[in-house]
């Protein structure tokens, strides 16, 4: 199948002069129909860069964005404005994200009116205002049915402050539904929500994926999350605006290669008292972050990394290779050891 | 990384004296509103044993913060504590918090009690350099010897392993998140308090970052004994640095025990509910399940258990009546009248349905 969404050496830049920072540097990804790609990776690493980039929201300096096999860049009117609708974006704070003074009701009814409207230009005069209208209200009380906001009748006349953070995270998914996308980045979507709600919020974003042939990109900080949520996807690790390594998401957790990866996964802390007492960690060199305004030559991790090569390391940047358990890793050093973490 | 140094002139404190150094009865906290009285802390009873970390967990809103500056005494002045008593005890002395004067307040606040605070970047005065801000809070308690000061805070910097060079005439906007966190804890230690009470000590930093901080307070545990109420809404830290959790809900606690019986028997649906929605890294597969529904609106609270509306096991009694702490286990409580049928779900189901890799 071909990739839905496809990076090719995609590059971002901010800033100009000596203050021009890589946000995001030369990054490839192909994400399938139907597939759930994970991005982690420490603040400021280049995912929500990323996401913005995907769905159109900032323009990449250098390399392609392919959506279905076209470049996003080079698409005439009418494909650029379906591609818009069929890649939405979810992101960490709902609050921001709504409106304060409309309701929920007129959050949901207004795109959907648009994007009837837009459907239905160019096919005769349609069906009158009345009935248009009770379209409308029928499909927004179906999209709050499908994020689960029941009894319907209660949530729509709401105000976002009338509602709790799982709610108004669901509010915003019914409202990226209005247009019946295909891909959705879902940045930060569930961090700031309690964890006693996160899980039905993923459990219903998977069915979009399983009912509505969604894909997803699946932003987050927080690994656990991450493989739960994409079990059956692969996950993505970025250091310093690069990808590190990237995998089946059961590999990448059992049987990580980067150095950096493991780094991760063993400082995680985990709600298990005796699984916290067996960890592993990985001892980094140094707990600091480089700054993006003065990154080390070579592998960006080598100030840190315990692994170090002094003279390949600190020289080379080393590439993304293929590993025969699934996925890739770049790190020559390490890549083919099996993980002492975990 | 860098060796650690020790701190010589940290007092242990005697951790078989017979009595906890802090003992909470019956805490009542309410916020007066224009639509009514939040009541977020509700009859939290709770001793503090020496030497030992208590972590307090539940989600946002349930109490938490509340209760740690309501123990330090820094609530907003719409805050009422009442009924309620605080007790501390050191060296053989007792005080009543509650009705301490503003003067005796203040040291206890840093040479007794101290809180580091939920936002690590709102803690530090921004037009003041970390040694200014130091030498400020040594002078406030008439501690005039400015090179012992120095001394003093150098020592606590290397001890959260921070470059003292680097922290020490910097201004909290200039250091990283993780920084700024040990700098706050390096301070929080500048008077050698007996208690540290610390919100969301981990909270919006990185993982690697988390990683230092959990090690750095588990050193303060570990090796110098200090006793710590951490109070957090994520589990994981709980289980990496406890010897005993209270699970908080509505304000009130709803269970407390050792962190193995928590994490293992959970007694209280709550409990339960939380560790069953919270995913390990390491492992396999688990399943996950969420809890329905949300908090209460704690202005007009549901009668009998105020879980009840989100309660699997909920029965008729659970709406009209309110259940009580009761020993479940060797010091281990929970409120629930049903904790027989949490008990029973554990055996039959597992705490946790993993999936094999
Ligand atoms: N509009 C912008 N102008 C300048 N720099 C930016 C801009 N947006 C992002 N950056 C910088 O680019 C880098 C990557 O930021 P990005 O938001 O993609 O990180 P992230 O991985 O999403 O981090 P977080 O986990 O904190 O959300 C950061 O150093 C950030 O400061
Ligand atoms: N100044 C205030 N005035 C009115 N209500 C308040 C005030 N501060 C807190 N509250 C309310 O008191 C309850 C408890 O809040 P608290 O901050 O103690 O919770 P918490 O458990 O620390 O939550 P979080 O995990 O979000 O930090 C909440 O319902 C909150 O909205
Ligand atoms: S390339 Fe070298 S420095 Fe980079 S992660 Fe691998 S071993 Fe470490
Ligand atoms: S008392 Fe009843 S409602 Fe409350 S936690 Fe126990 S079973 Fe659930
Ligand atoms: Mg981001
Ligand atoms: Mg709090």
């Amino acid at each position: 199948m071909a990739p839905i969404i496809e990076l090719r050496n995609v590059t971002k830049y901010f800033g100009s002069g000596r203050d021009q920072v890589t946000a995001v540097d030369s990054i490839s990804l192909d994400i399938e129909p139907g597939e759930i790609v994970c991005l982690v990776g420490e603040s400021g690493c280049g995912k929500s860069t990323t996401g913005r980039m995907v769905v159109g929201l900032l323009p990449p300096s250098e390399g392609q964005i392919l959506y279905q096999g076209q470049d996003i860049s080079a698409m005439d009117k009418a494909d650029y404005q379906q591609y818009r609708r069929a890649v939405q974006i979810i992101h960490q704070d709902p609050y921001a994200s709504l409106n304060p003074t409309q309701t929920v009701r007129q959050m949901i009814a207004a795109p959907l009116l648009r994007h009837q409207a837009q459907r239905s230009s160019g096919s005769a005069n349609g069906s009158g205002r009345r009935e248009r209208r009770r379209d409308v209200e029928r499909r927004a009380a179906e999209l709050l049915e499908i994020v689960d906001l029941t009894p319907v009748a209660e949530f729509l006349d709401k105000y976002p402050h009338q509602l709790s953070g799982g709610q108004r995270q669901r509010v915003s998914v019914a409202r990226a539904l209005t247009v019946e996308p295909k891909f959705i980045v879902a940045d930060e979507a569930v961090s700031m929500v309690d964890v006693s709600i996160r899980v039905s919020l993923l459990n219903m974003l998977s069915r979009l994926k399983d009912e509505f042939d969604v894909t997803f990109l699946f932003i987050t900080h927080d690994l656990a999350l991450a493989k739960y949520f994409a079990w059956e996807g692969r996950i993505t690790v970025m250091y310093l605006g690069r990808i590190v390594e990237e995998g089946p998401t059961p590999r990448l957790i059992t049987d990580s290669r980067h150095p950096y990866t493991q780094a991760l996964l063993g400082a995680v802390p985990e709600a298990d008292p005796e699984l916290a007492k067996k960890k592993v960690h990985l001892e980094l060199r140094s707990a600091e972050i480089p700054s993006l305004l003065n990154l080390p030559t070579g592998c960006t991790f080598h100030p840190r990394c315990p692994y170090i090569v002094e003279g390949e390391c600190d020289t080379a940047v080393p590439l993304l290779e293929h590993i025969s358990d699934g996925g890739s890793v770049a790190c020559p050093v390490r890549k083919s050891e099996p993980s002492l973490i975990v | 990384m860098s060796q650690a140094t020790d701190l010589s002139w940290h007092q242990n404190i005697d951790e078989n004296g017979s009595q906890p150094p802090l003992s909470l009865q019956d805490v009542h906290v309410s916020y007066r509103t224009r639509k009514g009285s939040v009541q977020a802390v509700r009859g939290v009873t709770l001793d503090l044993k020496a030497g030992e970390s208590l972590a307090l967990i539940g989600e946002s809103g349930s109490g938490k913060t509340t209760l740690g500056l309501g123990i330090v005494r820094l609530l907003v002045e719409t805050a009422e504590v009442s009924p309620g008593k605080i007790i501390y005890r050191r060296d053989g002395r007792e005080l009543d918090v509650l009705s301490l004067a503003d003067g005796p307040l203040r040291e206890f606040r840093w040479r007794d009690c101290a809180m580091v605070f939920q936002s690590a970047l709102n803690a530090f005065n921004p037009v003041l350099k970390v040694w200014d801000q130091v030498w400020d809070t040594a002078k406030a308690h008439r501690w005039n010897n400015r090179e012992e000061v120095r001394e003093r805070f150098l020592d606590l910097l290397r001890f959260v392993q921070l470059d003292p060079a680097r922290v020490i005439d910097s201004y909290a906007h200039e250091l990283s998140g993780g920084m700024r966190q040990r700098t706050l804890i390096a301070i929080s230690l500048l008077l050698d308090p007996q208690i540290l009470i610390l919100d969301e000590p981990t909270t919006a930093l990185d993982i690697l970052t988390q990683r230092t901080i959990i090690d750095l307070l588990r050193r303060l545990k570990e090796d110098l004994h200090f006793t710590m109420l951490f109070i957090s809404h994520d589990l994981a830290i709980a289980a990496e640095l406890a010897d005993r959790v209270a699970t908080m809900y509505a304000g009130q606690v709803v269970e407390l025990g050792p962190v193995e019986d928590i994490f293992y028997r959970p007694r209280h649906p709550y409990s339960l509910g939380l560790i069953r929605a919270v995913p390990t890294v390491t492992g396999g597969f688990e399943e996950l399940s969420s809890i329905p529904g949300s908090p209460p609106d704690l202005i007009n609270l549901p009668a009998g258990c105020k879980f009840h509306p989100r309660c699997p096991y909920a029965s008729e009694r659970c709406s009209n009546e309110e259940p009580q702490l009761e020993r479940v286990g060797d010091n281990h409580f929970a409120a629930c009248w049903h904790t027989d049928a949490v008990e029973e779900d554990i055996e039959r189901n597992g705490l946790r349905v993993r999936r094999s890799t």
